[in-house]
């Protein structure tokens, strides 16, 4: 008998909490189209895969050789010519406005000194101030004057032949980003969705007073916050649904893995997002400090998931931390599910994780939500 | 002024939330000074060596000597590197073949493998660099030396070592001003809405254009002093350079956040409730200065349709600013074009905020 009651209140709050977010068109267009719109447009600013970098020419020489070499500088499009000046300076002044991001600068005398077989000095200077290109860039132009490099081009030869080590990209083989960033974007939008929802949703109940008004009710704590949470978990599978929908129409994203992992994975991720809002709502008393306290937690959480940079690269004191972001294990599942094809067995350990989490983080979220009441 | 007076008093005396817009990025910066840096070192490899012969065995060694790899626990079979990359446990597996060092004696181009994880991409492109890099230094003394006696002919400019943290400073600096001045912007009016008080401002002589600055002077001097105090404790702590003059760096770090304030009364003024504000303020001002300002993703490598949109995202420019500033050392005669580009999005956002407030009230 009990259990019914609980059960039917349960389904009450439920109803109640569905129909105010369905009444409400702009927050039903928070919840769905919002994430999938972000996952569209953003998704082709994904592209860690410098090429085209805009490079200004400054060729002091003007012999046949100099433009040869200029020529195939530019060939294998990392570089995109941009403009030819014929100062230096000038290539310098560039780099500076931020008109071109590199400059290639072949000085007086090239031809003649490949013809005495001297070493010749040309220049390539990269704008350091964004690191990622500047890393592809002087990777690449490094590679190409070893190549380019009259004279020592033999060395590498035979230095080549003696033993080589055959690379294999497994899983995503063109390296394409949109692949392996798309669960860390899945995520974040999870993430907002969810957290920011529930920790402003029940701080605004507590502002306005209606939490204290359905306390009154015999509806008990732990239930009401349940009842709060499955709708959202159900909007949550929906995004996750039509962003991997989306991200497989859109980006080439391979759904290798099965669906009952990807949905397993996901309703823990959720399960455990919900308890953060929740926690930060119990921690803030207005709707503009639970808003600033998801942030607070979201913000360093996306950097330690190991969405933007790998955590093996972090310092081994951090690492442990990473073990307590949700976003990480279910980064992993999903990379896993998704790319690799991984099955429950291979991501068990991970799965463990988030229950472990997810479990944890409700029931001190539970907790302080009882203790702040009485 | 009252209203200025009366939004500040709400600013302290919410104290929590004070600290934490002030404490944030501090917190953000110190991850990315001391955690996490987009350089990518330690992939954890494990070694698959069918060959067990002193030639393999410096194969694997060369490859964990600079620290490019850590050597996780060698697999019996190739069989295993399979599950070994599935389960995440490692992100990349050497397998040297039997016989290799017989090849490499008969003078046979012998050929090991490198299997990289490439669902995590950022990893596995340094890996393959990594691992070719190494591999053509050990195997031919000759190139290495020959390549060292030429010189350093590629210059990185501006920022030689190529530290991310230089570069994530002014990161974390449009991020944390988009954030503040937009979202928590966002959600001044909407809350006045939610309340009610909004109409009991309207009965006082306070006119509309007043109400709209007076929310604005408040939150700017929040910006000023998060700005301020990202810059000191970059440049402190981390030894980020300031070539340019600060004047300058402080009248775009203005003008950015009258940019922002503006997006996010807008979605303040259209949206009733602060959830929606918030959501809609994130949408149109936070995420494209995350995504698309070219703070994380280069520009230059968008499709052309995003590239225009990115026209429309006042963090591009005021990233270009910062960075000119910061690691240029640019003067204002070189950014002219980027603030004034800023001034006007300023203008014309804070136009469109007072103008569509005006409209909700007929």
């Amino acid at each position: 008998m009990k259990v019914v009651m609980v059960l039917q209140s349960l389904l009450n709050v439920m109803k109640k909490e569905m129909s105010q977010t369905l009444r409400d068109r702009r927050m039903l267009a928070t919840l769905i189209v919002s994430p999938v719109l972000q996952l569209v447009v953003f998704g082709y600013a994904i592209d860690l895969d410098v090429d085209r970098i805009p490079t200004v020419v400054c060729d002091q020489d003007m012999t046949p050789r100099s433009r040869d070499l200029t020529q195939a500088f530019f060939a294998d499009r990392t570089f995109l010519r941009q403009s030819d000046v014929p100062d230096p300076s000038q290539a310098q002044d560039a780099l500076e406005t931020g008109r071109a991001a590199a400059a290639l600068i072949v000085p007086y005398g090239f031809a003649l000194r490949v013809a005495r077989a001297d070493a010749p000095a040309v220049q390539v200077i990269v704008d350091g101030t964004d690191v990622t290109l500047a890393q592809v860039g002087s990777n690449a132009a490094s590679q190409f004057l070893l190549l380019q490099g009259i004279g020592h081009d033999e060395s590498v030869r035979t230095g080549a032949a003696a033993a080589s080590l055959v690379p294999r990209v497994m899983y995503n083989q063109r390296l394409k980003s949109a692949v392996y960033m798309l669960p860390g974007v899945l995520a974040t939008l999870l993430l907002n969705v969810t957290a920011i929802v529930t920790a402003m949703g029940l701080a605004r109940e507590r502002e306005t007073g209606t939490l204290e008004q359905i306390l009154v009710t015999p509806i008990r704590p732990a239930v009401l916050l349940a009842g709060k949470c499955v709708p959202y978990i159900l909007f949550g599978l929906i995004d996750v649904l039509a962003i991997l929908l989306l991200g497989n129409l859109v980006f080439d994203v391979p759904f290798r893995g099965s669906f009952g992992v990807v949905a397993l994975g996901s309703f823990l991720y959720l399960f455990s997002t919900l308890g953060i809002g929740i926690l930060i709502a119990t921690l803030s008393s207005s709707q503009q400090q639970a808003m600033l306290g998801a942030f607070a937690f979201m913000l360093p959480a996306m950097l330690l998931s190991g969405f933007m940079s790998p955590i093996s690269s972090m310092p081994a004191w951090l690492r442990p931390f990473t073990m307590l972001i949700p976003m990480r294990h279910y980064i992993e599942i999903m990379r896993g599910c998704l790319l690799k094809g991984a099955g429950i067995r291979d991501l068990a350990q991970q799965m463990i994780a988030l229950t472990l989490l997810g479990i944890g983080i409700l029931a001190i979220s539970v907790a302080r939500f009882r203790r702040r009441l009485t | 002024m009252a209203v200025a007076h009366k939004e500040v008093l709400h600013i302290i005396r919410d104290a929590r939330a004070v600290y934490m817009a002030l404490g944030l990025p501090v917190v953000m910066l110190m991850l990315f000074g001391y955690g996490i840096s987009q350089d990518v070192d330690r992939i954890p490899m494990s070694v698959v060596d069918q060959d067990r012969t002193p030639a393999s065995r410096r194969m694997s060694e060369a490859l964990v000597a600079g620290g490019d790899f850590v050597r996780e626990p060698d697999l019996a079979s190739p069989d295993d590197a399979e599950t070994a990359l599935r389960s995440g446990r490692v992100k990349a597996v050497l397998l040297v073949p039997r016989g290799f060092e017989r090849d490499l004696a008969r003078g046979v181009p012998a050929a090991a493998q490198l299997l990289v994880d490439g669902s995590d991409g950022t990893t596995a492109t340094v890996a393959l660099g990594d691992a070719a890099g190494i591999l053509q230094a050990t195997s031919s003394e000759r190139a290495v030396r020959a390549s060292l006696s030429a010189g350093p002919r590629v210059r990185v400019r501006f920022n030689p070592t190529m530290r991310s943290t230089y570069n994530m400073v002014s990161g974390v600096i449009v991020l944390i001003l988009a954030m503040v001045a937009s979202l928590l912007s966002s959600l001044t009016i909407a809350r006045e809405w939610e309340q009610g008080s909004m109409e009991q401002l309207f009965a006082t002589p306070v006119s509309r254009s007043q109400i709209i600055v007076g929310k604005l002077i408040p939150y700017t001097g929040l910006g000023f002093v998060q700005t301020l105090l990202v810059i000191t404790v970059g440049s402190y702590m981390f030894g980020v350079p300031i070539r340019g003059s600060l004047v300058t760096l402080f009248g775009c770090s203005m003008l950015f956040l009258l940019a922002m304030l503006g997006t996010g009364l807008i979605a303040s003024v259209i949206a009733k409730s602060q959830l929606v504000a918030v959501q809609f303020a994130l949408m149109t001002s936070y995420m494209p200065v995350a995504m698309i300002s070219g703070f994380m993703f280069p520009i230059a490598n968008m499709p052309k349709w995003l590239q225009a949109i990115s026209m429309v995202v006042p963090g591009r420019y005021y990233l270009t600013t910062l960075r000119g500033v910061l690691l240029k050392g640019n003067g204002i005669d070189v950014l002219a074009r980027d603030a004034i580009t800023l001034a006007g999005f300023a203008s014309a956002l804070l136009v469109i905020a007072v103008w569509r407030f005006r409209r909700r009230l007929a």
